[in-house]
């Protein structure tokens, strides 16, 4: 069996340590590179993932590895000029939501990709939770009915760093949290939003220049209406990182999916009165990395493609407008 | 009105033993400071029914009871596009006056009540129960007590199955629909807890093609000081979904948060089904009507007076008619 050839761009997105423990642990998969702009953070992923070569510039690990595929993790305004790189020398991509911070960079990084007859996939990671795959199954089934309404939440605590550098992330916690659960949205329904309101609140962490609150508002073309919290509204000191939390309504019945409450509660006299959440469901970075390598062996098309990546920053992106004009937004935006 | 005194019991008349009329019967049988003297039903059944549980008397009519009885205290538990007519019916008669939410189904109503309660110098509530449930009232005192510094952003969900104790629920013309029946609670419990009127709303909301009222509503509220809400209430989960609350507040410092669906400490098994319960003696409802009595018994100025509700049923007719625009609605609405 012939092995994948991957590599790595940037330790600077936290899931980038998952995907590489992925990486190595998948038997069909050789994991070559590492390239990262901070050298001492790439160097030390180099020797915890016991990759052998390190690169400060990606574009000289382009140029020497022979490639497969590409992980690229960085942060999100980097992704587009990693990912046309990877697209020109014919390596497959794998990335980090959000695809990118404007719809020029993400519409250029899918026709390169198309152009060059690579794969792309957005890390769209809940699309491979089982719990996710059991929803998408009773809805498909019919079992709920028509769907009319969904209420989603994608909570969590403020990342730092440079997540909340407008100029390196595109925005604060809308650009961070609306994806996932906009990206489900648009798989349950089938369908794409067609209008956006949202509201932005006043900062829960003064310090911070970029949104850490807001709720938005959605309607989807065939008619289901939708609301998105995709707040750090969650202090440091919460037993959990957060949540991706849906409700689900149908003209015959309703679900409730809370993807993460798959866990074994515990407390230790040294960690003072708190329970800590030991969360033991479906491994969905595991089932992610591998399902693209499987696209990539068997020619399939991604569970969640570049054009999904694209179609969910939009709706970020139509937030930010609606907040800044005060009003409804009509999608599309181009 | 008599004058009451020391050691006595206020004469209370309830109208209307429908769903919630029921419920406070219950509990004013329960209060010390109070009797409860009639129930009044235009179904003599009903009223009846009500006489032989409370074993008091039964009337079908507001105006008989209030001749007969003289109370000191009424109840307004009929469906809402009644309670003006009741309200001022009871207030003309010198009796002070506790209204089950929502007040009206117009603020011309509301200014109508709210105009003759503060002539007719009686006690006036709207009983807007959250306030006084013991898990909400907890959120209001950590939140005060700076649990989680200065708020920010908050939600609450309220998720019922179809209402199948009454029909008027689902006609818009009568109950206002699900925003204005139902996550009024909500949005007076945020006013109420931010101490803060809400500036502008958005709203989205459903209406099956077969019933007559908005059944699904998600509402998106902006505070004058800038704090965020979402509320959802619905009437639209399935058949035997169990009544479900939730509400989060999170701030500079913390965050609050309650669930009924995790703090439910009784569950009963039987044969086909599955109940959870959640009992409290002195639940909201009584501590509401507690309180009420106590108001009129000492003078003292009621929790929700009319001038209260109206603020909080402001807010519901702009969510409304923001879901009918699908525009954002300014507050406070024009005069009209």
């Amino acid at each position: 069996m012939r092995r994948l050839r991957a590599g790595l761009i940037s330790f600077a997105h936290m899931h980038a340590y998952s995907y590489a423990r992925v990486l190595k642990e998948l038997p069909n998969v050789e994991f070559v590179a590492i390239a990262d702009d901070d050298k001492a953070r790439g160097e030390e992923a180099c020797r915890r993932y016991g990759v052998k070569r390190f690169y400060e510039d990606f574009r000289e690990m382009f140029k020497r590895e022979e490639l497969d595929f590409v992980v690229i993790t960085s942060e999100n305004a980097k992704h587009h000029d990693q990912a046309v790189e990877a697209a020109e020398n014919g390596v497959h991509i794998l990335c980090e939501k959000p695809i990118a911070t404007s719809l020029r960079d993400a519409d250029d990084m899918i026709r390169r990709a198309r152009k060059a007859g690579v794969k792309f996939q957005t890390c769209f990671v809940m699309r491979y939770s089982d719990v996710v795959l059991r929803v998408k199954e009773l809805l498909d089934s019919g079992e709920l009915g028509r769907l009319m309404a969904i209420t989603a939440t994608n909570h969590g605590k403020c990342p730092g760093g440079w997540f909340v550098d407008k100029e390196l992330a595109g925005g604060g916690t809308i650009m961070d949290h609306t994806v996932h659960v906009a990206d489900l949205m648009r798989w349950f329904t089938g369908s794409e939003a067609s209008k956006v309101y949202a509201e932005m609140g006043i900062n829960i962490r003064k310090q911070l220049t970029v949104e850490d609150n807001a709720l938005i508002m959605l309607s989807f073309r065939n008619g289901v209406q939708a609301s998105i919290d995709p707040s750090w509204s969650r202090p440091d000191s919460f037993p959990i990182w957060g949540d991706v939390y849906m409700e689900l309504l149908g003209s015959d019945g309703r679900l409730m999916l809370d993807g993460f409450r798959q866990v074994v509660y515990s407390s230790n006299v040294k960690g003072g009165p708190t329970w800590v959440h030991h969360y033991w469901g479906c491994d969905v970075d595991y089932e992610m990395v591998s399902h693209f390598v499987k696209c990539i062996t068997e020619d399939l098309e991604p569970r969640a493609t570049g054009f999904d990546g694209r179609q969910a920053l939009e709706i970020a992106l139509a937030a930010y407008k609606s907040i800044e004009e005060g009003k409804p937004v009509e999608l599309p935006l181009l | 009105m008599s004058e009451v005194g020391v050691g006595e019991r206020l004469k209370t008349v309830v109208v209307g033993y429908g769903f919630i009329g029921r419920v406070h019967s219950e509990r004013w049988s329960k209060i010390d400071e109070a009797k409860l003297t009639a129930v009044v039903d235009i179904v003599p059944e009903r009223a009846r029914e009500a006489a032989e549980t409370y074993r008091c008397n039964a009337y079908t009519s507001l105006s008989e009871a209030l001749d007969r009885e003289k109370p000191d205290i009424v109840d307004i538990c009929t469906p809402t596009y009644t309670h003006k007519q009741l309200v001022l019916e009871a207030l003309n008669a010198h009796t002070n006056v506790v209204c089950e939410k929502p007040l009206a189904l117009s603020l011309q109503d509301c200014r109508e009540i709210i105009k003759a309660a503060k002539e007719s110098g009686m006690k006036f509530m709207v009983a807007h129960c959250l306030r006084f449930f013991p898990d909400y009232s907890t959120v209001k005192r950590l939140v005060e007590g700076g649990e989680v510094g200065e708020p920010r952003i908050a939600r609450a969900y309220r998720l019922s199955a179809k209402p199948g104790w009454a029909t008027w629920y689902l006609n818009q013309d009568k109950s206002g629909g699900v925003i204005v029946d139902l996550a009024i609670h909500d949005v007076d419990f945020l006013r109420w807890l931010f101490a803060d009127e809400v500036s502008r709303v958005y709203a989205q909301a459903l209406k099956p093609r077969d019933v007559k009222a908005q059944t699904h509503a998600q509402v998106l509220l902006k505070f004058r000081k800038g704090y965020i809400a979402f509320v959802e209430a619905s009437w639209s989960m399935p058949d035997g979904f169990p009544f479900t609350t939730y509400f989060e507040v999170a701030g500079t410092d913390g965050i609050v948060l309650l669930d009924s669906r995790s703090s439910t400490p009784l569950t009963v098994h039987r044969k086909g089904g599955v109940e959870e319960l959640s009992p409290v003696g002195r639940d909201g409802y009584l501590l509401e009507l507690q309180h009420f009595a106590r108001c009129v018994l000492e003078d003292k100025t009621p929790m929700v007076p009319g001038e209260e509700a109206v603020k909080t049923l402001e807010v519901c007719f702009a969510a409304v008619e923001s879901s009918l625009t699908g525009e954002p609605v300014n507050l406070p609405l024009e005069e009209v």
